[in-house]
């Protein structure tokens, strides 16, 4: 029988190696998968939740709603990463030093 | 009479103005400047008459009096100075006399200082002078009083100091002003003393006689000490000492002789006539703080002494004006005996009288001085070793000093013996009715004896005989009669009789004149403030300064004046026989005078050197003046002053440098050094660096933080998130 449990320890394996990618990885196109896998991380907490606790569909609409907006995040990082590597010729994260105080 | 201050202030004005106009004249105009002083010392004499006449040919009583003051200065309610003018009889008469006098001797300079280089110069301070004694007959209070008084000092130091080419003037000059000076400082304790009292009495400090006498009368001294003595008998003695001082009293005589060094006429009108009278008058003016500080038996003690040492040292005198100067303090002696013994009126009249006769004497010895040129030395001769005989070459001078001489002698008939012997008949009742006062009386009587003695073997030596110098005497000319040289002499001589003054031969109303009655108008007039009639000035009132004085008149015939002086019949009629057997035993005493130099100095008889020699322990201790220059230089200046130098001078290098000066430098050093570490580590090192560091510090921290790279943000964030997440958990 699967269990809420097990649900969470998927999303916290999907969380730890989104943050993993994230702080590790320099590549800026891995990065933003890292991010990728943290928001389907909580999608699927809000999904599980909703399930095992509430029985609406609250969890399901936010879910939906976070799968929009990483697809649009995705979209804007993308084009600014493309810019950026227009502009740098690389992806690398250590080189985007334009905003440094 | 109407009394406005257009009548009286210029009396005062009229000399100072001339003395100020003619600081500018005196170097291209002198001849001018001679006249235009004596032409407002004139001025100053017809304003004085005028005021004298009212007063005495109105025959107002003794109370009257003009009072009108001036708010000099005002700092609040509870110090207000007040100046004005006060003119009683007293001051009536004061400055009738010092007007008179004054301007004969004016006269009579402008023949003895007419060739003198510096002529004008002179004749100025001399009307300063006048000034400030006039100032000081009409001051209604202490404190313009002192300032006139210190005029007069100025005037007396530079006219003293006038021959500055030579040294003896100028050190003369100098020992006259300082030793003046040791009064005068007592004279302004006096007056703190009375402002003081004036303030607890009244609630407003004041300086004027009125107040003084007022708060006297209040009793505003009672029960008041200071230092353990009681108030009034301080007061008294710091005024006294004032009198001490400027009337060359015992024992501050010393400077006195030594003044005769300035010309004649100075000497005759600051050394006999005026200034050291003033002394005289500042008892009379402060008699009822004397009295209320019991201090009179004192000042007859201090007269006596004075009339009878300076005689004594007159004996021994050879320089003519020498003699004429310790018969002024011995003269000036009798007077303090007369405010000694209560005698206030004939104190007074003593001032007078003697004013004129002794400012005679001087101009006469002046006259006689400038006759005689030494052509040898090209200098006056003022030795009479080296005169004699000289009446047949001034006749005029030698009459006039023969008068002069009787009038001092006290030979009935002129004014010495009026005044003299009522102040010795004063002497001799308190005398015999206090065994206090036989001292005094004793040494008056013989200082009178003495002075018939001195002054007619000056007359003598001077005047008679055969010639002892026949050079000198044949370089004399024979005197021709000048206005300015005889005729002040004449006048002088003239008001040298007795009948101006009183209506009797003893001033006592005893011996009269055939046909005169009531005519002791100096006696009338002149009231002494005592305790009996001191009630009178609880409500003596001034005037405002720019008012027409319209106080009636109170009549003669009201006066006060009580011819038994609040005696019993009896012990009135007491008091008059002994004043009677005084008359006697003065006339008695100024012919033995006269008597015993016509032996020594004509007949011969009694040989002068004789007495030189047995007696030379005292001749000498005469000459040199008692030893008083040697007393006050070689052991009070030299022994006790130079030493008492020394120490301050130790105290104040040796105590007060080293230890306060050099111990506040080490505090301040102290202080400075730790000011200084404060400054360098606290302030510096941590305040200013320190905020420089920490602000280099914060930066380096934010400077890492902000580096740029997202990562590292993001740790911050997912640290932060993890804090806050254990945060809950703890919660």
């Amino acid at each position: 029988m699967m269990g809420l449990a097990s649900y969470l320890i998927i999303s916290t394996i999907l969380f730890i190696c989104g943050v993993i990618a994230i702080l590790a990885r320099k590549n800026i196109i891995a990065i933003l998968l890292g991010l990728e896998l943290i928001l389907n991380a909580s999608a699927l907490n809000f999904v599980a939740y909703t399930r095992f606790l509430n029985n609406s569909i609250d969890g399901h609409i936010f879910s939906l709603f976070i799968i929009v907006i990483a697809a649009a995040e995705a979209a804007v990082a993308l084009a600014i990463v493309l810019r950026f590597y227009q502009i740098r010729e690389t992806v690398h994260i250590d080189d985007a030093t334009q905003l440094q105080g | 009479m109407d009394y406005t201050i257009a009548n009286i202030a210029p009396i005062v004005l009229l000399p100072f103005l001339a003395f100020v106009i003619g600081s500018f004249t005196a170097k291209k105009f002198p001849k001018f400047t001679g006249i235009m002083v004596c032409v407002a010392i004139f001025g100053s004499f017809l304003l004085s008459a005028r005021i004298f006449a009212d007063f005495v040919f109105n025959q107002y009583s003794a109370d009257y009096y003009i009072h009108k003051t001036f708010t000099w200065f005002d700092l609040g309610p509870t110090f207000k100075l007040n100046l004005g003018i006060y003119i009683d009889q007293m001051s009536a008469m004061l400055l009738l006399m010092v007007s008179g006098v004054g301007f004969l001797i004016h006269l009579f300079a402008t023949y003895y200082m007419g060739e003198d280089k510096r002529y004008a110069r002179y004749m100025i301070y001399m009307s300063l002078f006048t000034a400030g004694m006039l100032g000081v007959a009409l001051s209604d209070n202490l404190l313009s009083f002192f300032m006139f008084w210190e005029v007069m000092g100025f005037c007396s130091y530079s006219l003293i100091g006038f021959y500055y080419e030579r040294e003896a003037p100028g050190d003369a000059s100098m020992k006259a002003f300082m030793t003046t000076r040791i009064g005068d400082v007592f004279f302004l304790f006096g007056l703190l003393i009375v402002w003081n009292v004036t303030t607890q009495v009244n609630g407003q400090g004041s300086f004027t006689f009125v107040d003084l006498y007022n708060v006297i009368a209040n009793g505003g001294f009672d029960g008041q000490m200071l230092l353990g003595i009681p108030l009034a008998t301080f007061a008294g003695l710091c005024f006294f000492m004032g009198t001490i001082g400027k009337s060359a009293q015992f024992p501050l005589q010393i400077w006195l002789p030594d003044a005769m060094q300035g010309p004649t006429p100075t000497s005759a009108l600051i050394h006999a006539a005026t200034m050291v009278a003033a002394g005289v008058y500042l008892s009379l003016r402060v008699y009822p703080v004397l009295e209320a500080g019991h201090l009179l038996v004192f000042v007859s003690y201090i007269g006596a002494i004075t009339a009878f040492g300076a005689a004594t040292m007159a004996l021994v005198q050879t320089d003519i004006k020498a003699v004429l100067a310790y018969s002024t303090i011995s003269q000036l002696g009798f007077m303090v005996l007369g405010v000694g013994v209560g005698n206030y009126n004939a104190a007074f009249m003593h001032l007078i009288t003697h004013a004129v006769f002794k400012a005679c004497l001087f101009l006469s010895s002046g006259s006689v001085i400038h006759s005689l040129h030494d052509h040898h030395t090209g200098g006056h001769v003022q030795e009479m070793p080296r005169m004699g005989g000289l009446r047949k070459k001034m006749p005029y001078t030698a009459f006039v000093m023969v008068i002069c001489s009787l009038a001092i002698s006290g030979v009935p008939f002129f004014s010495g013996f009026v005044s003299k012997d009522r102040i010795l008949g004063e002497a001799l009742i308190m005398g015999l009715k206090n065994p206090v006062y036989s001292l005094p009386m004793v040494l008056g009587f013989v200082a009178a004896l003495l002075t018939a003695f001195y002054m007619f073997r000056m007359i003598f030596l001077t005047f008679y005989g055969a010639p002892r110098d026949q050079e000198l005497f044949d370089h004399c000319h024979t005197e021709k009669f000048s206005f300015n040289r005889n005729l002040p002499l004449l006048i002088l001589s003239l008001f040298t009789l007795g009948l101006w003054y009183s209506g009797s031969l003893t001033g006592q109303g005893l011996v009269k004149f055939p046909g005169v009655e009531n005519k002791e108008w100096f006696q009338t007039l002149i009231e002494k403030p005592d305790a009996h009639h001191l009630a009178k000035f609880k409500n003596y009132k001034s005037q405002a300064w720019g008012k027409v004085d319209v106080k009636p008149a109170i009549d003669f015939s009201k006066s006060h004046y009580d011819p038994t002086h609040g005696l019993s019949a009896e012990e009135a009629h007491h008091a008059h026989t002994l004043h009677l057997y005084g008359a006697v035993g003065s006339i008695f005493i100024a012919f033995l005078g006269i008597f015993l130099a016509y032996l020594m100095y004509i007949r011969k008889s009694l040989n002068p050197g004789w007495w030189a020699t047995t007696f030379s322990g005292w001749y000498q201790t005469l000459k040199n003046k008692y030893y008083f220059d040697h007393f006050y230089i070689d052991v009070l200046i030299k022994k006790v002053l130079f030493k008492f130098q020394d120490f301050i001078a130790w105290v104040d290098m040796g105590i007060w440098d080293r230890i306060f000066i050099d111990g506040w430098a080490n505090v301040n050093n102290f202080f400075s050094y730790w000011a200084r570490k404060f400054d360098d580590v606290v302030v510096d090192t941590i305040g200013v660096d320190g905020t420089g560091a920490g602000v280099r510090f914060f930066n380096l921290v934010l400077r890492t933080l902000q580096s740029g790279k997202i990562q590292f943000y993001f740790v911050v964030i997912f640290l932060v998130m993890a804090s806050y997440l254990l945060t809950l958990r703890v919660a």
